[in-house]
């Protein structure tokens, strides 16, 4: 079983990338006070976008583009609907989710089933020649470094640069925010964009990194299991990298131990993933302290500039 | 002045459809009719339709008791899919008798109940957000139900394939119409827009309900507790879904097979949303997504309409009716951010 | 842009019902064209289960020109939902309805009891009725042969299987895999992993990376997708492929897939109804001509001694001189199942839901 651990490693490393995309963006805009429901609907239309412009150009960066463009377009629409025309976010959010299903179903129909070219390696020798961790390392695909370099910048910017401190402030107390001179709503409107954004990627890591084709509905509730993320990691980015990789950590082991022959019944690990997360949410929100301490206060309700 | 937002979302999302019609190449006018008025055309037609409005008004009706309060179970499918389980667990191990039918029907809002009360209780409790939990549900509830028709309650005549035995005729809605497959459970989602709109209109609780989801503050002064409010919301969503579950079971399919729902729970969200929260409201936007369901499959045979457009639709109703809503009930007036120098006045 | 006025929309909407009760225009022969509704539970993709009955669709189409009116409805995933589309096939003058997946059996039985009149074709079914006939895919003799390749590729004398559920029509492609590979190669284990769901790539491809990092070096299983034949290639791993050929996306490291061929059935179908001479049946057969399972190409990097021996067994399996559960066969409990000399009977085999020695992972109970 030890020699499995670099296996398991890279796979876990993988599996939870997209949550980490998804759930990272999902946080920016929660941060600003924007609670937007609609991650699965956005990674589905992100991840069919980026498979149709990568299957007909060939190239895996210019789908990742377009995934991040089209999570942007789609996160617009919910933007408008709950920034400008002060809609419910919750029900605006779900309406996201529904309606992205089934947009990327539709649009992806001429797609279905069909594969990528596997994407070649890039030269591995750099990589491999650090020690310990080389192997791994070198076996790693670029979003996932990409994935630490956003954790890096979203923290860097939320903690440690003044927009993002003045995007929290959006998200803490935006009367007062307004009140010094901020726009509160257009910042809401770029976090959400950002959120969007990032949907879009995690959707195209799905779709072109890692399982090279298109299937419907092939997010398999990822988006919400990233908006769980966000609650698990207190609104902290630090935190939602560690979620992410225990949850995509859990999902490979119940394969694991499938392969090793563990007796239970396949479908009884199949639902770890998802006990896990109702496990963790709880263990988490239970602590009405540590929500107070780190949820953006004005999480969840429009803010109107006038009133 | 209510309805007319639902109306104008429904117009538009037509509109959007007869434009997309064109643009797929098909005759707008021929796929409108194949779409909206061929499935509906006879009365083998209609009693589809209610077959397929059936569970979703339903279930609508039970999450609009919550939704009213900002009690959000999204979890609804899972709910249908565990009154359902409860209640075809019921009718394979008992073979018949008059009461068979009425025990299943208790049996499964009863299960529906219980799984919605496992986020009822972990958001009461713990502050786990109902949302996520209810959701999480509803992928266990789906592996349990495959779990048991693989394994224990798995056919002994059905050559080890995935499925429950049939059920006996006792534990079978009965026929409400000869010849067609409309069966008596399409009478408790109208009685239950009875008992919704008695509820929410005339009692007390309901009330309170309302006045919890519109303003939280003015509860919370007036004493309303939020954590009734919560257990009703889910209960109420997760009874209905489970009758739902128990409709379906116990009338079309007549056995417990792998999957039971092609996503009532989610689709009845939207019928709540489209319909206002308001018992007739659901009752006519559960028909008009009935419709949607129909004339996806009928505009297929007719005239090669692809198949996704049924899922597209339904996403686009509800985004019509956000945007609908607001436009409707709200004046836009579109107001500039006033824009002092930063670093405030006091320089 | 055309417009359709009011006497023209009427017009053609009675001339479709007329149509649809006359059954069509009348063809060269004054025999009106024979309306086929063939249901589908997905939606039709580039390959998988649903391409390959959509391919047998259009070889029937081929085979009958100007004979057929043939209308496809796919996306029809619940058994209630398919209980109306049957209906609305009949009712609109569809004379044979073919169903293409087990799932549509239960539905389709209560529809066919209640109109006699039409003809229904179901996939797996494992009923059938006077006017409802089955068939299905001996694509175990396939996957047989595939083992044999399997236990002779392999280094490393672990296989690995990803499959969807473990139903009957999954079973008994693995077992006839393994008893294939251990027929050359007796130490040969499988290990298995079940991710319980038709269509989540992103499952099969981590089902592929767990069991290659258990020393899986050939896979095969249960895809309706390239995903797992990929993802293995990456990893320099053969694959056995399965419903369609898969190598266009698996460019080198597809040892070859047992493909389905569902054609005959559906050329014989049409054949018969136009005739007038259909009998309902329930037709299983494997490789051999109009039969529903084929070996997909072979890679050109398998040795020379071992392609002969396949082509030779393949031969024998048609030929019936060679049976792929043959006797002696213990299951993975050490029990016998097939006594030695004897061959595992159509109706167990049928039922399957053992596994045989050899194979390694969660299954669930006999």
């Amino acid at each position: 079983m030890i020699d499995s651990i670099v296996p398991i490693l890279i796979v876990t490393l993988g599996a939870g990338t997209p949550l980490i995309f998804a759930a990272l963006g999902e946080l920016v805009t929660e941060k600003s006070g924007v609670l937007n429901l609609g991650v699965e609907g956005m990674m589905l239309v992100g991840a069919i976008v980026a498979f149709i412009t990568a299957s007909n150009t060939g190239s895996l960066w210019l789908g990742v583009g377009a995934g991040f463009a089209a999570g942007t377009a789609i996160a617009l629409i919910f933007a408008v609907l709950t920034l400008t025309l002060q809609a419910n976010q919750v029900a605006a959010g779900l309406a996201l989710a529904i309606f992205g299903a089934g947009f990327s179903a539709f649009v992806g129909k001429g797609y279905l089933g069909m594969a990528l070219q596997s994407q070649p390696r890039g030269d591995p020798s750099l990589l491999s020649s650090v020690p310990l961790i080389g192997s791994v390392l070198a076996e790693l695909h670029p979003l996932v470094y990409l994935s630490w370099l956003l954790f890096a910048a979203v923290s860097w910017f939320l903690y440690k640069s003044r927009p993002g401190l003045v995007l929290r402030a959006a998200g803490e107390s935006p009367t007062s925010a307004h009140s010094i001179g901020y726009p509160v709503i257009r910042i809401r409107y770029l976090a959400t964009l950002f959120g969007g954004a990032m949907a879009g990627v995690a959707g195209a890591y799905l779709s072109l990194v890692n399982a090279p084709l298109w299937m419907e509905g092939m997010t398999a509730g990822r988006g919400w299991i990233a908006l769980a993320l966000v609650v698990f990691a207190s609104w902290r980015p630090a935190r939602v990298m560690l979620g992410a990789y225990l949850f995509g950590g859990v999902t490979i082991t119940q394969f694991f131990a499938q392969g090793s022959g563990i007796g239970f019944a396949s479908q009884a690990m199949s639902t770890l993933p998802y006990l896990a997360t109702i496990v963790v949410l709880v263990l988490i929100s239970r602590n009405l302290t540590l929500i107070r301490l780190n949820a953006p206060v004005s999480l969840g309700k429009p803010f109107h500039p006038d009133r | 002045m209510k309805w007319l937002s639902p109306l104008v979302a429904a117009g538009l999302t037509v509109a959007t459809g007869v434009i997309l019609f064109s643009a797929l190449g098909k005759n707008p006018l021929l796929a409108f009719y194949s779409f909206f008025v061929a499935p509906i055309n006879s009365l083998n037609g209609l009693s589809e339709l209610a077959i397929k409005a059936s569970p979703l008004v339903l279930i609508a009706l039970g999450l609009a008791v919550g939704f009213r309060a900002n009690v959000w179970n999204i979890g609804a499918e899972g709910q249908l899919t565990m009154g359902a389980i409860v209640a075809g667990g019921i009718a394979i191990h008992y073979g018949g008798g008059a009461l068979l039918l009425p025990a299943m029907i208790l049996a499964g809002a009863l299960g529906g109940m219980a799984w919605a009360a496992i986020p009822a209780v972990l958001r009461t409790r713990f502050n786990a957000n109902e949302i996520l939990v209810s959701l999480m549900l509803t992928y266990v509830a789906q592996l349990v139900l495959s779990y048991l028709v693989h394994d224990p309650w798995r056919d002994p005549q059905g050559f080890n394939f995935p499925q429950s035995p049939l059920f006996p005729d006792a534990a079978l809605y009965p026929i409400l119409l000869e010849g067609t497959r409309l069966n008596a459970g399409a009478l408790i989602p109208l009685l239950a827009v009875a008992a919704a709109w008695v509820f929410m209109r005339k009692s007390f609780l309901g009330y309170e309900m309302r006045v919890a989801g519109e303003a939280e503050d003015a509860a919370r002064y007036a004493g309303f507790s939020a954590t009734r409010a919560i257990w009703v919301g889910m209960l109420a969503g997760g009874a209905a879904a489970g009758l739902a579950g128990v409709g379906e079971i116990a009338g079309p399919l007549g056995q417990l097979l792998p999957t039971v729902s092609p996503g009532y729970g989610f689709a009845a969200i939207i019928v709540a949303f489209v319909g206002r929260l308001h018992p007739i409201g659901i009752l006519c936007a559960g028909l008009l997504l009935a419709l949607l369901y129909l004339g996806g499959d009928a505009a297929q045979i007719a005239i090669n309409l692809p198949a996704a457009v049924s899922g597209l639709f339904q996403g686009v109703l509800l985004f019509y009716l956000l945007g609908a809503d607001v436009l409707v009930n709200y004046r836009v007036r579109v107001v500039r951010e006033d824009r002092y120098p930063r670093g405030g006045a006091a320089a | 842009m055309k417009i359709v006025t009011r006497r023209e929309f009427l017009k053609s909407s009675g001339a479709l019902g007329v149509a649809a009760a006359a059954g069509g225009v009348v063809d060269a022969f004054g025999q009106a064209p024979l309306m086929v509704g063939v249901v589908h539970q997905f939606p039709i993709g580039d390959v998988g289960w649903e391409t390959q009955h959509a391919l047998a669709t259009k070889a029937m189409e081929a085979a009958f020109p100007g004979k057929l009116k043939v209308t496809v409805v796919t996306d029809v995933q619940q058994a209630q939902d398919a209980e109306r589309v049957f209906r609305d096939l009949a009712a609109q003058g569809h004379k044979l309805i073919i169903g293409t997946t087990f799932s549509q059996m239960a539905p389709m039985l209560k529809v066919a009891r209640q109109l006699p009149n039409t003809t229904f074709e179901c996939c797996a079914a494992i009923n059938t009725l006077k006017n409802m006939g089955a068939y299905e895919a001996r694509n175990y003799e396939a996957t047989y042969l595939g083992g044999v390749l399997a236990g002779r590729m392999t280094k490393s004398n672990v296989l690995g299987w990803v499959g969807a559920f473990p139903i009957p029509q999954v079973v008994w492609r693995l077992d006839g895999f393994v008893l294939g590979a251990r027929s050359v190669n007796p130490k040969v284990t499988c290990k298995v992993i079940w991710i319980n769901t038709w269509s989540d790539p992103a499952k099969e491809k981590d089902a592929v990376s767990a069991l290659i990092s258990q020393g899986a070096d050939v896979l095969a299983g249960s895809p309706n997708t390239p995903v797992q034949g990929v993802a293995a290639e990456e990893r320099g791993v053969w694959s056995f492929g399965n419903c369609s050929d898969f190598s266009k996306y698996v460019k080198q490291k597809q040892l070859s897939g047992d493909l389905l061929d569902w054609s005959s059935a559906y050329i014989e179908a049409a054949r018969d109804v136009m005739a007038g001479t259909w009998k309902s049946q329930s037709r299983w057969r494997g490789l051999g001509p109009s039969g529903y399972t084929k070996m997909a190409p072979y890679n050109s990097a398998i040795p020379a001694d071992v392609l002969a021996d396949v082509q030779k067994r393949e031969k024998d399996i048609v030929a019936g001189k060679l049976h792929p559960f043959a006797g002696p066969i213990k299951d993975r409990d050490g029990k016998q199942r097939v006594a030695a000399g004897a061959v595992l009977p159509d109706a167990e085999l049928r039922s399957i839901n053992w596994a045989v020695e050899g194979v390694e992972g969660a299954f669930p109970k006999a």
